[in-house]
């Protein structure tokens, strides 16, 4: 008995220890691609890239079609074009940057299966003979061959990997692919905290064209991003600081806490800066966690629609009512009808807002009823938060969503774009 | 830290000099007699080190206070076999440090904690114990930085402790124990070292 008692309390220390994962990016390291003579990609052959392929070799890993997209970010005069790969198998994505070198073109980046931390290096040309060519002066080609290698975690890459254009991209005007979270959970493994800048700016390259954001209000009456509703370690670093973290003012958080995988926790008006001057994402969710007035999210959403507007550019905000008690402050707000809002209450609650988006979880199913209601009352239905190659797959074809959020928007965009 | 090591030593010393006249056959940890219970009191006091994984970011230039005060009271259930229940309290300091922003201002930042524990414990031998249990902690976070905030949550957690007790008359002890307390909201982790005052404050 004495033995078994202390064997246990040994084992409870012991099996205590808990392993963290990191998120893994490999070492972009290519000397021909980071080398003087090689130049950035036109425009014109930037979009001519775009397309659904055929995956020649290396389908074990990608499948048997991928669909690539360009995505950009912003970084004050700099603007850093991103080419993304999007695979039907585990949510897997390529992201790639491209340059000219002579007359082939050279994608460099890295792969990764976001089910779990598998990841490598991807190495890319297009030849002259390629397509490269034709690409590079402003020609449509006969064909686009993509060719070259993919590895495994910062290991040389050596695996074939060769895809052969196969038709344009399905046309998206309309359809928005939400990130959860600004890009991705912290469980997800990415390379930026969730509701986070970084975050934010990694978002159009997984494939989004907006993203859902947590918006929490300090002590002091900042909004900020922040998604739980106290200060723990799965979202920050250590620091001693427990408990809501309304309980802190802004200039504590600023100084004093880190988030889990890098960056600070951002203000409301910084994030909507980054989307709005930084990103070429098109929609916001705002996912209120407040628990009092509505007025300061109102007054910020209001301004920067104003200023999306006055810089010509097409960025949509929505207030999320996510509960009762947002209801209800939600209708203290002068003339709420007006204001652009997304409801996740049921289908009367939408109405009687007049949000312009109902938002259902997929656990309801598709319920092409209320769908097809609400859709002819002018309204988007989007429904959330949707994980899984294969049920994207059957909400995209048998649904009738304006939209999707989901953890994996790289698996949402390839069933988008590669459905005809 | 120089006044820490003397309260220690001094605490070796006061259970040396008692243990050399108290009695064998006093007050024990292990049954006496068939269908005799008793409930025991155990108060203690002593000195608590930090020694949790993980720390505070490094941009910070966290200055940590390894030590700290450490108080429990516990009350078990004295059966007449070997295993005993009761439940735990008392107050603990985690993580203490002082930190500089970027700017050179100093924060200072406390996790304190008050457990609430369901324990167990078994007497190896006449004077040697051991303990675990588990509950909740009542974590509060008191900062001072751009002004000040107090912070609660609520923590489930445990404890592990090994404990030496001395008998001084047929109801009360004295003993040492060598305890580690683990809070899982904080992961923060301290190991104490108290001296005991154990009271068998009712027989029957």
């Amino acid at each position: 008995m004495k033995y078994f008692f202390l064997t246990a309390v040994v084992a409870v220390f012991f099996s205590s220890c808990k392993r963290d994962f990191e998120p893994p990016v490999p070492v972009n390291d290519w000397s021909l691609f980071l080398s003087a003579p090689a130049t950035s990609l036109p425009s014109f052959t930037r979009n001519k890239i775009e397309g659904i392929y055929t995956v020649r070799d290396g389908s074990i890993l990608f499948g048997n079609q991928a669909a690539m997209k360009w995505s950009y970010t912003k970084t004050g005069a700099d603007t850093v074009f991103q080419l993304s790969l999007f695979s039907p198998l585990d949510a897997i994505y390529i992201i790639l940057e491209g340059r000219r070198l002579n007359n082939d073109i050279l994608l460099n980046g890295y792969w990764r299966r976001n089910v779990n931390v598998e990841t490598g290096k991807v190495r890319l040309t297009i030849t002259a003979a390629n397509g490269a060519t034709a690409l590079l002066n402003n020609v449509t080609a006969d064909s686009i061959i993509l060719s070259g290698v993919y590895g495994n975690t910062d290991e040389i890459p050596e695996v074939a990997l060769s895809l052969k254009y196969l038709r344009p991209l399905r046309n998206n005007t309309g359809f928005e692919i939400l990130a959860h979270r600004g890009g991705g959970r912290n469980a997800d493994l990415l390379p930026a905290s969730e509701n986070s800048l970084e975050m934010i700016r990694l978002a159009a390259g997984f494939g989004a064209t907006g993203v859902e954001i947590d918006v929490h209000q300090t002590r002091d009456g900042e909004l900020i991003l922040y998604h739980d509703a106290t200060l723990n370690e799965r979202l920050i670093v250590k620091n001693g600081m427990v408990g809501p973290i309304e309980n802190y003012s802004y200039a504590q958080l600023d100084a004093l806490v880190q988030l889990k995988r890098g960056g600070k926790i951002p203000t409301l008006r910084q994030a909507l800066q980054t989307i709005l001057f930084q990103t070429p994402l098109r929609f916001v969710w705002l996912d209120t966690k407040l628990t009092g007035s509505l007025e300061n999210l109102r007054a910020l959403q209001k301004e920067f629609i104003q200023i999306a507007n006055a810089n010509g550019r097409q960025l949509q905000i929505f207030i999320g009512v996510p509960t009762k008690e947002v209801l209800n402050q939600f209708t203290q707000l002068p003339a709420y009808r007006n204001i652009p809002s997304l409801s996740e209450l049921d289908v009367p609650t939408t109405e009687s807002i007049n949000a312009n988006i109902w938002a259902p979880t997929w656990t309801q199913g598709l319920q092409t009823e209320e769908v097809n209601r609400m859709q002819a009352q002018g309204r988007s239905v989007i429904t959330w938060t949707l994980d899984g190659p294969d049920r994207i797959d059957k909400f995209l074809n048998e649904g009738s969503f304006n939209g999707i959020l989901s953890n994996q928007p790289s698996a949402v965009a390839y069933y988008f774009y590669a459905k005809q | 830290m120089q006044n820490n090591k003397r309260f220690l030593l001094g605490m070796v010393l006061a259970l040396s000099a008692i243990t050399a006249h108290s009695q064998d056959d006093q007050f024990t940890s292990q049954p006496t007699r068939h269908k005799e219970y008793a409930l025991v009191v155990y108060m203690g006091g002593g000195v608590g080190y930090y020694l949790a994984a993980g720390g505070t970011p490094n941009y910070l230039q966290p200055n940590i206070s390894k030590y700290s005060p450490a108080y429990s009271l516990r009350v078990m259930w004295h059966p007449d076999h070997l295993i005993k229940l009761g439940v735990e309290t008392g107050s603990i300091t985690f993580l203490n440090y002082t930190a500089k922003d970027a700017s050179g201002q100093t924060a200072k930042i406390r996790t304190t904690a008050v457990p609430v524990l369901i324990e167990w414990t078994m007497a190896l031998t006449k004077r040697f114990n051991l303990f675990a249990g588990s509950g909740v902690y009542f974590l509060k976070t008191d900062l001072d930085y751009a002004g000040k905030s107090v912070s609660k949550k609520l923590s489930i957690g445990w404890m592990a402790a090994a404990s030496f007790i001395q008998p001084v008359s047929k109801n009360v002890g004295l003993g040492t124990e060598l305890k580690w307390m683990d809070a899982a909201e904080s992961t923060d982790g301290s190991i104490s070292l108290q001296l005991q005052l154990v009271w068998k404050f009712l027989r029957w």
